[in-house]
């Protein structure tokens, strides 16, 4: 890890395929959710995974690694008290508390300059565990 | 979706030494009394005992509640000295909190027209009484006059309005008002003055002792008129005093066991009318502490716990009694049968048996009362440890067997197909015990935390405090490690095989629970994190379908083994201050118990 400037922020790339994505998934709505990873190799941020449309929230959770850090982007669609369909996109830093102290420091770091890459997000999640980010959270958040 | 179905009461938390105060429903008509056990107030209703409701907001133990004389409100104190005046009906709605003494507050009443209040306690010196307006908290007078704690206090139900207050010095002082002032003291008792009550015509007043008298005063003046004869006269402390509606008759209850009725004539006298004597072991336990007479009901509670009613009608019927718990119920047990039995131990010794739609059925009879720390019951057996080093076997006929295991069990396990076999964990490995007699004493080398054996006794699982389960197969009296499973990050505190043996479900200090299936030894339903304190107990329900765990932040969660462990149920705010003891009666009653003394009996609707 490199440490450039005063704030803690690694030396970690976005690639371009990775800002693609997120924007089809803005935009166009081809995608329910992204899921990120960190290829150390390359040193950036790489799609590793996407889920279509009709996929759920437990698609979603079940895709996430149990051992493993990821940063993931999920489009909720919801009713509002007022009956309007609405639909927000939520930055979820997944950070399981069992997994090695390196990944969950990389992907710390790493976080702020990815998210800044990524215009739009309405609401971030930060999950060590997965009730952190149970449905009923998503849902509180979004009302 | 869950209901709360039934709730078996907690009883009146009692001090020996000392008199308990409850009190009763003004409103004409209404049999509800009220009473308060640690930081609750329970409002029970006499004519159907499983009828109650828990008022837990306040944050220190509770000593005295009363409804207001329009049986609108309630005002309860604690041992803080704080008063919290809320609603009686639907949810308890607070009105108002005052802070009013500096001590423990031990004794409450309303003003008849529900306007003031005054309260008495321990001060620290200061202001050991207070009587403020119930809406505004300002002061309606100077008390003073007591030098030390002020164990009772009565306000005059007619006009002119007096209070009267009684304490450990001896003393029963009068104040007129208001604004009130002290009118005259008087020193007619030899010991702690334990309770003082009004006539409900305003004419009299009566002051009750620990020097086993009584004596009558006059309302309006204060002047002494009378005594209750000493003919017939308790032969203990007198700790509370209750009069009849009809200011005819008092009854007074004593540490001799004893409650005496007695008829209060037009000059002051008491003439003992009659002795109602308990029908219990005749141990410490049966001192009575507390009286009320409400409506045509004679309520006494014993030292026990134990609440007797009695017609005032007819006062040579049978009381109707029953019990509860008065301190955390630790552990619950349910016995097959038709209907079933619930068993409920606390750590105190007391071990309660309940059915289901009846509420209590009986106490377990123990000639020992030594404290327990686990239970387990099959059918006719139960098995206990407490917290000295012996394990008690207790059949079905009463018999009890003590084992002395050397050192202090911590988790006990039955076999429940041979439930001669059993399994103690303790500090630092296990005892097997067949019968009344030791087999083998294992000793693991690890801190063994919850243990648990397969119904057919072949087969054991010990939690580490590591928070690693160990599978071990048993062989005659030894013990072979098959597995180590490793998925808690805490020490285990709770392990049981589901009724089917398919699987057994395991919770730890961590908040966290994982279902396993017992032949491949794999995790079958994970992610059980919802709690957000300790998990204290687990249970399965007979179809082995629903896990349902209990934890210290007062939560039970519900989770099916088949759906995601997202799917659950929540049941908040099961027991305040936790909830220690869990148990399925069906695959829909779940049926919880905790730290404040009630068991509750919860519906699940499942979509």
């Amino acid at each position: 890890m490199s440490f450039r400037g005063s704030n803690a922020s690694s030396g970690m790339g976005v690639a371009e395929h990775s800002k693609t994505t997120y924007l089809e998934l803005q935009r166009k709505k081809v995608h329910r959710y992204v899921i990120f990873k960190i290829d150390e190799k390359k040193k950036e941020v790489v799609v590793e995974k996407t889920g279509g449309p009709a996929e759920s929230y437990e698609d979603f959770t079940s895709a996430l690694p149990e051992n493993d850090c990821r940063y993931a982007v999920y489009d909720f669609d919801f009713v509002t008290a007022e009956n309007c369909q609405k639909s927000k996109i939520f930055f979820i830093a997944w950070s399981p508390s069992v997994s090695r102290i390196r990944a969950k420091m990389l992907y710390a770091t790493s976080k702020d300059r990815f998210r800044r890459e990524l215009e739009g997000i309405h609401y971030e999640i930060q999950a060590t565990d997965p009730t952190e980010m149970d449905l009923e959270v998503i849902r509180e958040r979004a009302n | 979706m869950t209901q709360l179905a039934e709730t078996y009461a907690c009883m009146p938390s009692t001090e020996r030494g000392r008199g308990i105060l409850i009190a009763g429903n003004p409103k004409p008509g209404s049999n509800s009394v009220l009473y308060t056990n640690g930081r609750s107030v329970v409002i029970l209703n006499l004519d159907n005992p499983l009828d109650i409701s828990v008022y837990a907001e306040h944050a220190y133990p509770a000593t005295v509640a009363r409804f207001s004389p329009n049986g609108e409100w309630v005002a309860s104190a604690d041992s803080s000295g704080a008063v919290r005046i809320w609603g009686a009906y639907n949810d308890h709605v607070l009105k108002k909190e005052f802070k009013v003494l500096s001590g423990r507050i031990d004794d409450l009443q309303w003003s008849p027209d529900g306007l003031r209040i005054v309260a008495s306690g321990d001060g620290k010196g200061k202001s050991l009484v207070r009587a403020f307006m119930w809406d505004s908290g300002t002061n309606v007078g100077e008390f003073d006059g007591h030098s030390r704690r002020v164990l009772s206090c009565a306000f005059k139900p007619t006009r002119p309005f007096r209070i009267v207050t009684c304490g450990e010095d001896f003393l029963v002082n009068f104040y007129e008002g208001p604004p009130f002032k002290f009118k005259l003291s008087r020193r007619d008792h030899s010991n702690f003055v334990n309770c003082l009550r009004f006539s409900p015509d305003g004419n009299r007043f009566i002051s009750v002792s620990s020097d086993k008298k009584g004596i009558i005063y006059d309302g309006k003046t204060g002047e002494k008129i009378g005594e209750l004869s000493s003919d017939g006269g308790h032969t203990g402390s007198i700790y509370a005093v209750s009069w009849s509606p009809d200011s005819k008759q008092v009854i007074t209850v004593s540490a001799d066991k004893s409650a005496k009725i007695w008829d209060i004539s037009e000059d002051g006298s008491g003439n003992l009318r009659k002795t109602l004597t308990s029908s219990g072991s005749g141990g410490v336990d049966d001192m009575l502490v507390g009286c009320l007479w409400q409506n045509n009901h004679l309520v006494t509670v014993s030292l026990g716990g134990t609440i007797s009613i009695y017609t005032a009608g007819d006062l040579d019927k049978a009381p109707v009694s029953f019990s509860g718990h008065m301190k955390n119920v630790s552990s619950l047990s349910v016995l097959k049968g038709d209907p079933k039995v619930i068993l409920s131990s606390s750590y105190d010794g007391l071990i309660i048996k309940w059915i289901q739609g009846i509420g209590f059925s009986g106490r377990v009879q123990r000639k020992e009362s030594t404290q327990i720390k686990c239970l387990a019951a099959v059918d006719e057996e139960i098995v206990t440890s407490g917290y000295d080093n012996k394990v008690c076997r207790v059949s079905g006929s009463g018999d009890a067997e003590f084992i002395d295991i050397g050192c202090q069990p911590k988790d006990l396990s039955l076999a429940l197909q041979c439930p001669e076999f059993a399994l103690v964990s303790t500090d630092t490995g296990v005892v097997l015990l067949r019968g009344a007699k030791i087999v083998s004493t294992i000793n693991l080398g690890f801190a063994v935390t919850a243990s648990t054996v397969a119904p057919d006794g072949t087969e054991a699982i010990i939690g580490a405090q590591d928070g690693k389960l160990r599978i071990y197969s048993i062989s005659g009296d030894t013990l072979t490690e098959e597995a180590v499973l490793e998925k808690h990050r805490g020490a285990i505190s709770v392990i049981h095989y589901s009724p089917d043996l398919s699987m057994f479900a395991s919770g730890d200090l961590n908040r966290e629970a994982v279902v396993w299936d017992r032949s491949s030894r794999e995790v079958r339903l994970k992610n059980m994190l919802y709690h957000t304190a300790r998990i204290n107990c687990l249970a399965w329900s007979p179809d082995s379908s629903t896990v349902a765990t209990g934890s210290l932040d007062t939560c039970v969660i519900i989770y099916e083994v088949d759906k995601p462990a997202s799917n659950r149920l929540t049941i908040k705010g099961a027991h305040l201050g936790g909830v220690y003891g869990l148990a399925f009666t069906d695959d829909f009653s779940v049926v919880s118990s905790g730290e404040d003394a009630c068991i509750r009996v919860w519906k699940i609707n499942r979509q």
